[in-house]
């Protein structure tokens, strides 16, 4: 046993003289060490993924109303030049769709208030509860029919489109499976993300092959590497991957016990 | 808390304990630590990254500062049985305990609102069912993982005051408290299964490695100084049943030798010129008696200070604990013991040394 002949209780007002100076060392190693490792830490943590979350801020948002395959908003973007209305998506407040908040609303020119979550061109309202109002009838312009861009094999991640766009970073991958489990049961579109080289990303939107919800069938391959094979639609500035989900294959370990 | 009578006595006995300066300190310190750490964290992880989000900080700095606090509350007591200088470290150790478990639950409550919250499920619920499968390895579920721990915590945390200790009985306590090992194994897999899936630096899963290889290695270092201490001894026997353990000059005044005798650990005091053998094992939680010393004519444990009269074991009055004695003689400057423990409390005459020293 080492450790000299000093003897402290832990009552006692003061310690002898060498162990004080002990105590006194190993505690500012103690409180360096921890110090490295908290920057260590802090700067060894992968790049935080971009896109952003308006928390806070509400903003009026105006345009006609698709509620098919998820709630949609066709916003008019006169700066932009656009030949198309972007193709907003909506969801509600916390890990729900919008499903609700647009209901009977199918083609209508609608008012609505609601915080932007918006990463690299995708755009998405995560709409105020009640604040949609239809403001006429029909249409504006009917929107142009979809491009069918064939069957295509895709490689990549099923996330929720919600917290992918910027609500939560990690939006993806593992640690974030569960939250996005929750969020596709919820209703929030679920979206594959493939990797198109050099850093790129392009979106699709999930449906089956009559263009339907399919967000239950997907709750085991969320988070995980997959091949799905499917027709690629594109309407606007929005892409549609329809899918069978009984072929969607995982690349992962698991890919035999899924 | 030890409660305290006049200015030294110390056994179990509720009343508060006054915050002397040196709890004090170590709060204190303790306190500045933990925020400074996540202060740190969270400062250089904004600057470095921009694009974070703050509640991703939050979650990562609370965890990671449980978990390095964990390493720190499961090194102290194998460095305190290395080098005794670390056991004032071990004093206090419960308040790391309790600080432990406040990060942890920061961290999980964090999680769970941001993960599990505002959704179709029960948040609970949907910690235990949502995320992963059980068939494969690296799709294990690791949210369960740090619940479970964090449920150890808790209870560990619940019960750290000396009332429980007393009233679980101090077998019951320590099992409880030996689970930290296990809330450790969980937040190991934790973090493997858990967020080293996405964060795939080599020097992150380098760095749990290393603390899990340290912890490790501190207990076994520490374990097999303790085995071989307790190598049987091998003193003659005398007639009477009485073993030799050892010399009065290998005993130095107001300090003990550590023998075992029929597998047990035996305290062999002198003082005052005279001898008297007690066992080992503190009653409060099982600290080595005879690595303490007498003061004020009382054994004095090391660790948090519970004391007994050497020659009878017992706590003074008004305390109640007690611990076995072992009869004594002398022959010549031979120690002899009997390692035929006696009955905790019983007075057995102290061997009186001829010469004084
Ligand atoms: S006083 Fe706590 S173990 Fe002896």
């Amino acid at each position: 046993m080492a450790g000299g002949d000093e003897f402290y209780i832990g009552y006692q007002r003061q310690a002898p003289a060498g162990l004080s100076r002990f105590q006194r060392w190993t505690v500012a190693a103690l409180l360096l060490a921890a110090a490295v490792v908290a920057v260590a830490l802090a700067a060894l943590q992968s790049d935080f993924d971009p896109g952003v979350f308006e928390f806070g801020v509400v903003r009026d948002f105006a345009g006609v109303v698709h509620e098919r395959p998820h709630p949609l908003l066709l916003v008019d973007r006169p700066g932009h030049n656009l030949p198309e209305p972007s193709r907003f998506l909506l969801v509600a407040a916390g890990k729900h769709g919008a499903d609700g908040e647009v209901a009977g609303l199918d083609g209508r020119r609608v008012r609505l208030r609601g915080t932007l979550i918006h990463r690299q061109g995708q755009t998405m309202v995560e709409v105020v509860a009640g604040s949609v109002e239809p403001t006429g009838d029909a249409t504006a312009r009917p929107a142009a029919g979809a491009v069918d861009l064939g069957v295509q094999t895709l490689r990549g991640e099923i996330v929720d489109s919600k917290c992918y766009l910027g609500v939560m970073k990690p939006g993806r991958g593992k640690p974030h499976r569960a939250c996005a489990t929750l969020c596709i049961r919820g209703g929030i579109p679920p979206v594959l993300r493939v990797e198109t080289g050099s850093g790129e990303y392009r979106h699709f939107l999930l449906t089956d092959e009559a263009g339907g919800v399919i967000n239950h069938r997907l709750l085991d391959l969320i988070a995980v590497p997959v091949e799905i094979a499917g027709r690629v639609l594109r309407t606007g500035d929005l892409l549609v991957l329809e899918i069978d989900p009984t072929t969607i294959r995982r690349l992962d370990a698991a890919a035999g016990s899924s | 808390m030890a409660g305290q009578l006049g200015e030294r006595t110390v056994s179990h006995a509720y009343q508060a304990v006054g915050w002397n300066r040196q709890k004090r300190v170590y709060d204190l310190t303790l306190l500045a630590g933990v925020v400074g750490y996540l202060a740190l964290f969270v400062g250089v992880g904004a600057m470095l990254s921009p694009r974070a989000t703050v509640e991703t900080l939050i979650i990562r700095a609370f965890g990671t500062a449980a978990l390095l606090l964990l390493h720190v509350v499961l090194s102290i007591g194998p460095l305190a049985r290395l080098d005794r200088r670390f056991l004032p470290l071990l004093y206090n150790r419960r308040h790391l305990g309790v600080a432990l478990f406040v990060l942890g639950l920061v961290h999980g409550g964090f999680s769970i609102l941001q993960f599990h919250a505002l959704g179709v499920v029960n948040p609970l619920l949907s910690v235990l069912t949502s995320n992963g499968s059980w068939s494969e390895l690296a799709g294990l579920p690791f949210q369960p993982l740090g619940l479970a721990a964090l449920a150890i915590l808790f209870l560990m945390a619940a019960t750290s005051h000396d009332f429980w200790l007393a009233n679980l009985t101090p077998p019951v306590w320590k099992g409880l408290h030996m689970l930290v090992y296990v809330a450790y194994g969980l937040l190991v897999l934790h973090v493997g299964l858990g967020v080293l899936q996405a964060e795939t630096h080599a020097l992150l899963a380098g760095l749990l490695a290393l603390g899990f290889a340290w912890i490790v290695a501190i207990h076994l270092i520490a374990g097999r100084r303790e085995r071989a201490a307790d190598r049987e001894l091998q003193g003659a026997v005398a007639e009477d049943g009485f073993v030799e353990a050892c010399r009065v000059g290998d005993i130095a005044e107001k300090r003990a030798r550590i023998v075992c005798l029929s597998g047990e650990r035996i305290a062999i005091f002198r003082y005052d010129g005279k001898i008297s053998a007690v066992s080992n094992v503190c009653q409060h939680q099982n600290g080595p008696l005879g690595e303490g010393r007498i003061i004020d004519g009382c054994i004095t444990c090391p660790w948090h200070g519970f004391q007994y009269d050497p020659a009878d074991g017992a706590s003074p009055p008004p305390f109640t604990e007690s611990v076995p004695t072992f009869r004594v003689r002398l022959d010549g400057d031979r120690v002899l013991v009997h390692p035929h423990p006696q009955r905790p409390g019983t007075r057995v005459d102290p061997a009186a040394l001829q010469e004084e020293s």
